[in-house]
């Protein structure tokens, strides 16, 4: 019952996302005439077949429906660049970039997590005084600057170990050839771990100090388990809610991270959209993003009530 | 990171004039086209010395690239495209690095007395990739292809409306008679078009696209690779390296990035600032005269500009050598308000026009404009360069009284386009002839872009005489005087010419720079590795 409630609210989300998609693409002003700039009125042939493409002409809630109509059939439409169907050209981008965000959070959540144990283990003390700045500076840095330097560093100016770019050969995924991936998953891992690691050692001191963690103390349980077994089960589903939201904010947010290592992804495609004004692949990609990011959520969500027994409780009741 | 160096490589008007130059006035349908003009001298170093080694892999990185990727040989968009058309398929003739016209798959291309006549002979034992011999027929069918007068492509535009269909004819094999429903002396240069490849019966497969290129096609993947292997039975000198490749790259700092870290071997167009990282970091700069122009431009017909020593002194305004300075980091050539920079026939004996600022001021006292002021449009789909331009052009201009107010539209290219009484535009360089035409007729006689509203009936008798001139010192004759018109009374102010910056790493040898199209015209036959 509350699942599906759940489930009708995400849907509900996702239908108004659409709206506010169409209408933000539809408010940009005359595609046409930002595709054919200086042509516009020589260029009558052109100009009349894009304009039937997109329906100018037609009423905007028209328009509005015909495209809705068109995204819960699946047909995405046609791409105004080159004609072909919009499916066809997103679907091994939005591959690429799901691999490329999995990667990063295989690599991002133990990660965040050992740090903010370490740091809470060690807390206000030196080592967690050093990781807390450490952290910081890094959260405070943003992701273009921090793949920036790790490209100087590890591809051109100090060492030459990793490539600068993706290349992908035809035929081949990215990930074939592994160490592409490193410097992208990297650039990622360090644009969001901060984030996670502070927000969970935070709850984890917060743990510490409560009553149960002091009784299991007193109990003479050793402290690695107290850490591992009472402190972190408690802290992980704040720590959930975080991981999510950096995971959705990846989803849309690899943009300047795919341009900037060439990676072949949605980020790199919905800018290359943007400035060709082709409105079906802008609305496409963003709708894609918007679900990514709805999704993610509703299974932080499903996750978190699973693991917080009262709230588990208060469900089935 | 100065993304805005160059912006949007792929889809800005700028670029794509840029690139496919006659595609303005060709999807026009309008106007005569050829590419280029020119100017003297090239610059930059291509490769070391050295024997150059066969074999290997060549990886290119291109600028732009994205969905709108294709490899029709007659309608590049990008420098990807034209980077892949040029090694797969090839025109008649060639223009080559000094911008000058050289036999390719035709022996020779030559008029009658009237013009009205050509006769193109093929050049003898060229097999396309697929086996086949190249005739008269396929050069035919792929003019026909490209010139079709219901839609022309990008270099068909002026080939379409000359072109007489009916009287036409393949001689033989190896002999096609161009006949021309009006005089047109340089026919030939509309040949050499980069955009006018031969292609088997005129016929351009997608699947699978065949050519005469030194490369055959291979693969290719819309936005990201092109690969293309050595053709060996290449008419011409093989090519050093088996295998070619074409990578597509969206953002300046991935591509110089992978040009550092070894991933790639060349790349056109370098951000001008990132020149000194190449050359420290042991890569190679091409620097190589171009023609590309942004001009600003003054309504002949409207006040306070139709009094010709206004807009003399205007010209006098400009600081010439700071715009260069300035908003092409030095990589520009002085121009002097006259197009065409790379044709046989521009007037460079003219003397070159500096800053005059008391010159200015009392030609402006002398049309009674003094405390001039004026609204200059300019906007960023110009290109890079329009908006500083106009910038410092309004800090010029106070020094001679002058108040310029810049107003930056978005867009540009709106209804207001060619109504504007003062602004700024882009163009590729193209030879004097054409662009004469497409730039300073009326509209209705072929003046698609004439921003000056420009309407001289002398310097068009001028143009057209010319155009119908078949000896070449009589035409140059003709278009100095031409020239001379509009260096006295014209309505463009053009500061200087755009060169040409592209970048190899230390183990490329073979690159030339050229005139005509960037990275020595994308030839990599002639590149070792």
């Amino acid at each position: 019952m509350w699942l599906l409630r759940r489930l009708g609210l995400a849907v509900l989300t996702l239908w108004l996302v659409s709206v506010l998609v169409f209408l933000a693409t539809a408010a940009l002003g005359d595609p046409v005439r930002a595709i054919l700039g200086r042509d516009y009125d020589t260029n009558v042939g052109r100009r009349e077949q894009l304009e039937a493409q997109l329906g100018v002409g037609d009423s905007i809630v028209t328009r509005y429906f015909d495209w809705l109509g068109g995204l819960l059939t699946g047909d995405l439409g046609t791409s105004l660049a080159n004609q072909q169907p919009v499916w066809g050209q997103i679907s091994d981008t939005v591959v690429n970039t799901l691999v490329l965000v999995l990667l990063a959070a295989l690599v991002m959540i133990p990660l965040a997590f050992g740090i903010a144990m370490i740091s809470a283990h060690f807390r206000r003390r030196r080592p967690d005084t050093v990781i807390q700045t450490i952290l910081l500076a890094l959260a405070g840095v943003p992701e273009f600057v921090t793949g920036i330097l790790l490209v100087a560093l590890f591809s051109t100016s100090v060492f030459n170990i990793f490539p600068a770019v993706t290349l992908v050969s035809p035929g081949t995924r990215p990930w074939d050839s592994p160490e592409g991936m490193v410097l992208p998953v990297a650039t990622l891992v360090v644009a969001v771990t901060p984030y996670v690691s502070r927000i969970v050692r935070a709850t984890l001191l917060e743990v510490l100090d409560s009553d149960y963690v002091e009784l299991a103390r007193l109990k003479g349980i050793p402290e690695p388990v107290v850490m591992r077994k009472h402190a972190l089960l408690n802290a992980i589903v704040p720590g959930i809610q975080v991981v999510a939201l950096q995971l959705a904010w990846l989803a849309g947010g690899v943009v300047l991270v795919e341009t900037l290592f060439s990676y072949p992804g949605v980020g790199r495609q919905l800018v290359d959209s943007v400035r060709n004004h082709d409105v079906p692949m802008v609305q496409a990609l963003s709708m894609i993003i918007a679900g990514v990011y709805i999704v993610v959520n509703l299974v932080a969500d499903v996750l978190s009530i699973l693991l917080t027994p009262r709230a588990r409780t208060a469900i089935s009741s | 990171m100065n993304r805005n160096q160059r912006p949007n490589p792929g889809l800005s008007r700028r670029q794509l004039l840029r690139y496919s130059g006659l595609g303005v006035a060709a999807v026009a349908g309008s106007g005569f086209l050829s590419a280029c003009g020119g100017d003297d001298g090239g610059g930059g170093g291509g490769g070391g010395g050295g024997e150059q080694r066969t074999g290997g892999i060549l990886i290119h990185g291109a600028t732009g690239g994205g969905s709108k990727d294709t490899l029709d040989p007659h309608q590049p968009v990008q420098a990807a495209d034209i980077a892949r058309c040029c090694n797969l398929y090839e025109p008649l003739l060639f223009w080559n690095n000094n911008f000058e016209l050289e036999p390719a798959l035709a022996e020779t291309v030559e008029p009658s007395q009237d013009a009205k006549t050509w006769t193109i002979k093929m050049r003898e034992g060229v097999t396309f990739h697929n086996g086949k011999t190249v005739t008269a027929n396929d050069a035919w069918l792929s003019i026909r292809r490209v010139a079709n007068p219901k839609a022309p492509f990008s270099a068909g535009g002026q080939l379409s409306q000359i072109i007489d269909f009916q009287s036409s004819k393949v001689v033989d094999d190896t002999t096609l008679e161009l006949v021309l429903n009006t005089p047109y002396a340089i026919l030939d240069t509309l040949l050499a078009e980069y955009t006018l490849g031969i292609i088997p019966d005129g016929e351009f497969d997608p699947q699978n696209p065949v050519g005469t290129g030194a490369f055959a096609f291979k693969s290719f993947e819309v936005g990201k690779t092109s690969t293309f292997t050595k053709y060996a039975d290449y008419w011409g000198d093989p090519a050093f390296v088996d295998e070619l490749q074409i990578q597509d790259f969206a953002d300046d700092n991935a591509k110089v990035n992978a040009l550092q870290a070894g991933q790639i071997h060349t790349l056109d167009n370098l951000p001008y600032n990132l020149v000194d990282t190449i050359e420290g970091a042991g890569g190679g700069v091409l620097v190589a005269e171009g023609g590309q122009w942004v001009p600003f431009t003054m309504r002949v017909d409207q006040a306070p500009f139709d009094d010709v020593r206004v807009r003399q002194a205007f010209r006098l305004i400009v600081d010439r050598q700071a715009m260069i300075d300035q908003t092409l980091s030095g990589y520009g050539s002085l121009g002097n308000d006259l197009y065409a920079p790379l044709d046989t026939a521009y007037a460079d004996d003219l003397p070159q026009r500096e800053q005059d600022i008391d010159q200015a001021k009392s030609l402006l006292k002398a049309a009674g404009a003094e405390g001039l002021q004026v609204e200059l449009f300019t906007g960023d789909d110009i290109g890079s360069v329009a908006v500083p331009a106009a910038n410092l052009f309004a800090e010029q201009a106070k020094q001679a009284g002058v108040q310029v107010k810049v107003t930056k539209k978005t867009p540009f290219y709106d209804d207001d386009y060619l109504s504007y009484t003062f602004a700024q535009d882009f163009w590729n360089t193209r030879n004097y002839i054409p662009q004469a035409v497409v730039g300073t007729f009326p509209p209705e006689q072929g003046g698609t872009y004439n921003e000056t509203h420009w309407d001289n009936e002398k310097h068009r008798e001028l143009v057209s005489a010319a155009a119908r001139e078949v000896d070449e010192v009589k035409r140059n004759d003709l278009l100095h005087q031409a020239q001379e018109i509009e260096y006295e009374e014209g309505g463009l102010i053009i500061w200087g010419f755009r060169q040409q910056v592209d970048a190899y790493a230390s183990n490329v040898q073979g690159l030339e720079p050229s005139k005509y199209l960037p990275l020595g015209q994308y030839k990599f036959h002639k590149v070792s590795v």
